[in-house]
């Protein structure tokens, strides 16, 4: 078997008592990009969740099962869920910026938030911002409020935020969901060319989308109030144009869901 | 493309038309012409004709001109808006009376030396030339200022509590704050005063006077800081999180200062709370007429313990200066209010950096 780069094995989720996930085992290989799709409320944010810890967050939150990182797990007895959170970077649904700081302490607030130092920290934000491709829109006013971009350039500026702790993956869950499709076409470009250096995993309820940026797909589905799970994963291509098991037909064709 | 030029009403919704134009000014003027008229006539008292003639009257006014204008379902409109306005104004009235009576009654005491000097020289002949208020707002900023010392960090550390953790504890917590903001102040004052000034463990002083503020002051403070650490978007945390921020980082550098100015209006109002409390500050301090900067040792004066002492001194002269007094204890509460106020009020966006 392969080494891949992040895997999630026999991955169940609860809230409270009710069971929300079930048996979830997804490879994500390094330097690819991997797609979830699936309805609503089946269970793929939670998912996305669980890979850097966030998940436990919630009250009530229940996890069993692995997630390992370069073979690792990361919710081994003595891993600090903060060092796996450095690693594995998030973007969420809406952009969220920090309102007090400015767009260039906003890109190094990773930084200064885990307390690592770096001489370097200018240099930083301009990769940071170059590879989130908002460098040449932002250079000339680094220290207004971020508060002051628009959502789209919001929304990279959270990416950039991310990419600034030189993450080994990326977590987005519907990154674009609240864009307009420019802004979208560029956050979608940003994905392609970070895929050479990371791992990325998004969460999309858009079948374009997952068509034009992924390299593997993983359809999620949670049928008459049971648990959430994975119908089918495989090759973006072959989810698509020929998958396996018909409900998954159904849902990309946009028959259900 | 041609341009369309506002018209003259380009607020159509506030055409009102004329039924409701008439019935309206006739609603506002018929009933208090009739009253007047009814006043002068019998020579009735006016607080309770206002309750037995005008405001039936009034209401009698509202219902029918709701019902001419809108019919039927405009005469709840018509009741509910003469309720409304009547009780507002009443209310309104009685505050700006109060505000007026201090105002009035005090501004004789006041001038520059009534702000600095402090009453060492005055005796029962002195006038209004001599003597102020000095040593007792130094002794007020002292007091409360050591209360705010104390507070401040409980009542944000309290809401912190309350809001970044799920602990069991919180309903406790909750319950006992709502339980506090309930505390009679003498209640507070009787406490400091039997536990620490009737066993001997100290005299009457400023620190007592401050230890007695505290329960009064921390629920305020601590339930408007919660409510504006609430107001913070779980989403900004959350972010904070994502990058590998331990959660004490996390609010630090990102939930406070988003709440910077509700935590900054929680103090204020939580000063604002105590400024004025008087049966405390009977209790655990006794009142000076000379200047004290020791919290720890001597009688001290404060805003509210010169009021209450010259009050009951009961000469005119004496009764100026409390009410002198007063006047100031308002106008710093006032400052206190407006600062809230602009302290909480929405940041607008800083200006663009000139590029």
């Amino acid at each position: 078997m392969a080494n891949f780069h992040l895997e999630a094995k026999d991955v169940n989720v609860w809230f409270g008592a009710r069971h929300v996930l079930k048996n979830v085992n997804l490879q994500f290989p390094e330097n690819q990009v991997t797609a979830l799709i699936g309805p609503s409320g089946c269970g793929k944010s939670t998912f996305i969740r669980t890979l850097n810890r966030m998940h436990e967050l919630i009250p009530g939150a229940g996890f069993a099962g692995e997630v390992l990182l370069d073979g690792k797990d990361i919710y081994g007895e003595a891993v600090d869920p903060v060092d796996v959170r450095i690693k594995i970077g998030m973007v969420f649904q809406k952009p969220n910026p920090f309102p007090t700081m400015s767009i260039k302490e906003n890109v190094i607030s990773g930084l200064k938030l885990s307390g690592i130092s770096r001489p370097d920290a200018g240099d930083l934000v301009e990769q940071s911002l170059v590879r989130a491709s908002m460098w040449n829109e932002v250079k000339d006013r680094l220290n207004d409020p971020a508060i002051s971009l628009s959502g789209g350039q919001q929304q990279r500026l959270c990416i950039a935020r991310s990419l600034a702790m030189d993450p080994d993956v990326l977590l987005m869950d519907e990154p674009c969901s609240a864009l307009d499709p420019g802004s979208t076409r560029r956050i979608e470009e940003t994905i392609l060319e970070l895929k050479e250096s990371m791992t990325i995993v998004i969460v999309t309820h858009n079948m374009q989308q997952a068509q034009r940026i992924s390299d593997r797909t993983a359809f999620f589905l949670a049928e008459d109030n049971t648990p959430g799970h994975v119908v089918e994963f495989g090759e973006t291509q072959q989810i698509f144009y020929g998958p396996i098991d018909p409900r998954t037909n159904e849902y990309v064709n946009g028959r259900f869901g | 493309m041609q341009a369309v030029e506002r018209p003259k009403n380009a607020q159509p919704w506030t055409n009102l038309g004329p039924k409701v134009k008439l019935s309206s000014a006739i609603t506002i003027i018929a009933p208090s012409v009739i009253y007047l008229a009814i006043l002068l006539t019998t020579g009735m008292d006016f607080m309770a004709g206002l309750f037995t003639i005008f405001l039936p009257l009034q209401l009698l006014c509202g219902a029918w001109a709701g019902y001419y204008s809108y019919g039927k379902r405009g005469i709840t409109d018509g009741l509910l808006l003469v309720v409304t306005f009547f009780l507002s104004l009443f209310v309104f009235v009685l505050l700006a009376s109060v505000l007026w009576s201090v105002i009035e009654s005090g501004f004789q005491a006041l001038s520059p030396h009534f702000i600095y000097q402090n009453n060492v020289y005055v005796s029962g002949k002195t006038g209004l030339e001599i003597g102020g208020v000095g040593h007792a707002i130094l002794g007020t900023a002292l007091t409360v200022g050591i209360s705010t010392l104390v507070t401040v960090p409980l009542g944000i550390a309290t809401a912190v509590y309350l809001t970044e953790t799920r602990d069991f504890g919180r309903g406790t917590v909750r319950t006992l704050l709502q339980a506090m903001s309930a505390l009679p102040s003498v209640v507070s004052g009787l406490f400091i005063y039997s536990m620490l000034i009737l066993s001997g463990w100290s005299g009457y002083s400023g620190l007592m006077g401050s230890l007695a503020l505290i329960p009064l002051m921390l629920p305020t403070v601590s339930r408007v800081a919660e409510e504006s650490l609430r107001l913070v978007p779980k989403d900004l945390r959350n972010g904070a999180l994502a990058l590998g921020a331990p959660s004490y980082r996390a609010f630090f550098m990102v939930t406070l200062p988003a709440a910077q100015s509700g935590i900054v209006t929680a103090v204020l109002l939580g000063i604002a709370r105590v400024i004025g409390e008087t049966a405390p500050i009977l209790l655990t301090m006794t009142i000076a007429n000379g200047t004290n900067l020791n919290p720890l040792q001597g009688g001290m004066a404060t805003l509210p313990g010169y009021i209450f002492n010259y009050i009951l001194l009961g000469d005119p002269t004496s009764i100026a200066r409390a009410w002198g007094a007063a006047l100031v204890l308002l106008i710093f509460v006032g400052i206190l209010f407006a600062a809230a106020r602009v302290a909480s009020a929405p940041k607008k966006a800083k200006k663009r950096s000139a590029k």
